[in-house]
């Protein structure tokens, strides 16, 4: 009962599944790297096979393990996504800043998130490779789904330097896709909405978190947001966490392991 | 990668029914190239699981197909809007179509069964969600007048004993009856303390023959026994070599993974929960996956310079894909002929608003609450003394299968047709009825499902005429539980690919991917 055994006590843990979606190339798995390991590889092979990692997130109320799919090197087939995205709680929507044809894919991976999975996901709009704008890198002046300021045109021409190497342009912003304009759209679908940079980490740690705060404590419980109904229980007040069975460690998750967030 | 014809495939994996799926899981990590093709937009094949609109094109696919098809005479019933009363209140109505996960394999898992070590051994569990198989029920009419102190549904039905303390709880059983039951049961369990000498003859009886004859077994506890060993004949149609070593599988599981319980079903659709979990494992380790992919051509090429890859499989959209080996299923497009004698039984799945707490009990402190009970209802308490028993498996909301409030009901009768269709609709029925004034089927899905009920007889992988390195699962099995044939299947087929390279221990044993356990 002493102040001291309540602050040690771990923190209800809960697993989110997240499935990561996006046309070939825009940098998914570069994100989830530099989520999971902190990490960036610049000339990074296509993904060869999908990817499955894990990442806990401390909230100040409980730690969330994300378990996130990477459809990576498959998109073109299409095929992989579905079973991914049956009974995830959160995906993360990816396209390119600098490639407009990538935020046209990912609208329809949006459209297809809203017609066939969980009705309660969780769906995050990503912009990558914000080191290729001049917006880019600089942690404060990037845009983040809690601010609302229009674009910046700040910045200048820092940073634009190497990074742009093989981008078609002249200004030192490869830009393609305006903040003002995928905003809007994820306004309009109720999207969280980031622009980010896995090569230097800027709003990734960010994307994460807010996914992870805006799962509903519903969904966390029972592992899929379809709790239509009342609230009630099935079996009196039973709850579903009673009824899973226990193999192993599954949920012998501790609170030890650092945490990115 | 832009094409599939750009590789030269070890394996070529046609069809993701639970077969199929669990061969692409073995060979995750086996750093064999391997490509996964289903002709439909989902996975699973005839082990797939729906919402209700997907059942719905389901339907009328079932309908309209020409083609060998495990599936017949399927159909949709919905309740009528409910008139505008106050009734409506208190009757559930209908969720949104993707509140449910219907499935067409909603088979549990024995605690101590093949599939269970190897989800557990491959670490594919991490990615699954079982709950406990609680307790099964007897349908049993004549209590219903005795018993006025019992509510809803438990006033029609009885538990079956499940082991030897609730042998000696049950007060509906005699003490002599007990007795016998004790004896049986030790009988079971431990076969060899008995004389062996005629057990071989005494086997082949029919069940009801040996129970009678051997051990004086009341009449009125073989359908008890009969229902735990899920058979889905009639008490004299099933042989004491078939039922025996089932109610022994039962007893033995009991408490093998936790007090109480000795079935799991995994979450959000069995089967088709666990395939999909498979196809994950398997595309992580590389496999790669397209649905929706028509096979217009399928060859076994001869020549020397194709030793290598014999196959070559022209597709509708994709060019044509070369490999080595080639496995499907007697329900896929490439296998024409079908030679294993197939049985047909009447299934349904009905959406009900009701949610059966009685079936449900803690029979044991620190027991998981039971997401499925196994109802069992012999034939002639539905007025046909010949037919085989309906078993009705009732879901709770808590496996994911549909909204708080409701349960989904899935049955199953080794009886096609408007017959077998009658007799499910009577037992459900039956089931409502005692419930009381609020339950109602909101939805349901009737359909004839022909493959295999396993018989005790290994099942094998078969080899198509003239094409010795393609191979054929049978057809989709009509077990209640997972059989462990249906897996020595996969490893047979897993051994193929693999040969010589590998020891038969490592099948299906996988460390956990870096980062992602719980340490």
């Amino acid at each position: 009962m002493s102040e001291s055994a309540n602050a040690n006590a771990p923190k209800p843990s809960s697993s989110v599944k997240l499935v990561l979606l996006g046309e070939a190339a825009v940098g998914k798995s570069s994100l989830v790297l530099r989520f999971v390991n902190n990490d960036f590889q610049e000339n990074k092979e296509p993904t060869i096979g999908a990817a499955f990692l894990t990442q806990k997130c401390s909230l100040p109320t409980r730690t969330i393990k994300f378990e996130i799919w990477d459809t990576a090197g498959q998109e073109r087939f299409a095929s992989l996504a579905p079973m991914y995205y049956r009974n995830a709680q959160a995906a993360l929507v990816v396209y390119d800043v600098t490639k407009p044809s990538s935020l046209t894919k990912a609208k329809h991976w949006v459209a297809e998130l809203q017609r066939q999975a969980s009705p309660g996901i969780v769906i995050a709009l990503v912009g990558n490779k914000l080191d290729l704008t001049n917006d880019g890198g600089d942690v404060s002046e990037a845009v983040g789904a809690t601010q609302s300021e229009p674009e910046s045109a700040q910045g200048g021409d820092e940073g634009a330097g190497e990074e742009d190497e093989g981008q078609d342009v002249v200004s030192g912003d490869a830009r393609k896709v305006s903040t003002r304009d995928a905003t809007a759209y994820a306004e309009d679908e109720g999207l969280l909405f980031f622009e980010t940079s896995a090569k230097t980490g800027t709003n990734v740690v960010e994307v994460f978190t807010a996914i992870a705060n805006a799962i509903p404590e519903s969904s966390l419980k029972t592992g899929r947001g379809t709790g239509a109904g009342t609230g009630q229980t099935s079996l009196g007040n039973r709850s579903a966490e009673d009824s899973r069975v226990n193999l192993g460690d599954r949920n012998a998750a501790t609170a030890k392991e650092g945490c990115a967030c | 990668m832009e094409t599939l014809s750009d590789t030269t495939w070890d394996v070529i994996i046609l069809g993701t029914g639970i077969y199929q799926s669990l061969l692409a899981l073995a060979l995750s990590r086996s750093g064999k190239k391997v490509l996964h093709m289903d002709s439909n937009q989902y996975y699973g094949g005839s082990d797939a699981a729906f919402s209700l609109d997907e059942a719905q094109q389901w339907v009328e696919k079932v309908n309209k197909d020409t083609h060998i098809s495990p599936f017949k005479d399927a159909s949709i019933f919905k309740q009528d809007a409910p008139p505008l009363s106050d009734d409506t209140s208190i009757s559930p109505k209908l969720a949104s179509s993707r509140a449910y996960t219907l499935s067409l394999s909603p088979y549990f898992l024995y605690a101590r069964s093949q599939l269970m070590s190897a989800l557990v051994s491959s670490k594919v569990f991490r990615q699954l969600e079982f709950m406990a198989v609680g307790s099964w029920w007897i349908y049993a009419p004549e209590q219903l007048e005795s018993e006025n102190d019992k509510l809803g549904a438990e006033k029609i039905l009885y538990r079956v004993p499940g082991n030897r303390e609730d042998v000696f709880a049950a007060n509906h059983i005699s003490m002599k009856s007990k007795r016998t039951l004790m004896r049986l049961l030790r009988h079971i369990t431990k076969p060899n303390e008995d004389d062996a000498s005629n057990e071989d003859a005494d086997m082949s009886m029919s069940l009801s023959d040996y129970l009678a004859s051997k051990f004086n077994v009341p009449e009125e506890l073989h359908n008890p026994l009969l229902s735990l060993s899920l058979s889905q004949l009639s008490q004299h149609d099933t042989s004491a070599s078939y039922a025996l070593p089932r109610i022994q599988r039962h007893l033995s599981s009991i408490g093998h993974l936790g007090p109480g319980f000795g079935a799991v079903i995994p979450k959000y659709g069995g089967g088709a929960e666990i395939l999909q979990a498979a196809c994950r494992a398997s595309a992580v380790g590389g496999g790669v996956y397209a649905l929706d992919t028509q096979v217009n051509d399928c060859l076994w090429r001869t020549g020397s310079e194709h030793s290598e890859y014999r196959f070559l499989l022209e597709l509708a959209n994709e060019g044509s894909v070369q490999a080595k080996y080639l496995f499907t299923s007697m329900s896929d497009a490439c296998s024409k002929e079908r030679s294993t004698p197939l049985v047909e039984v009447a299934r349904s799945i009905s959406v009900v608003s009701a949610t059966f707490p009685s079936l449900f009990p803690l029979t044991v402190e620190g027991a998981p609450v039971p997401a499925t009970a196994v109802l069992m209802f012999p034939g002639d308490t539905l007025g046909s003394p010949n037919s085989p028993p309906v078993y009705l498996q009732v879901h709770s909301s808590d496996t994911g299968e549909c909204p708080q409030q409701q349960s989904v009901i899935y049955c199953s009768v080794a009886l096609p047709g408007p017959e077998g269709q009658a007799l499910i609709e009577s037992a459900v029925d039956r089931l409502i009825r005692a419930e009381g004034i609020s339950a109602n089927v909101l939805w349901s899905l009737r359909y004839t499902h022909s493959g295999c009920i396993s018989n005790g007889e290994p099942r094998h992988l078969t080899v198509g005429d003239g094409v010795p390195d393609g191979y054929r699962f049978p057809p989709s099995s009509l077990d209640l539980a997972f059989e462990d044939d249906t897996f020595d299947l996969v490893k047979e087929a897993w051994k193929i690919v693999v040969g010589d390279e590998v020891d038969d221990a490592d099948f299906m044993m996988f460390d956990d991917r870096d980062g992602t356990s719980d340490q």
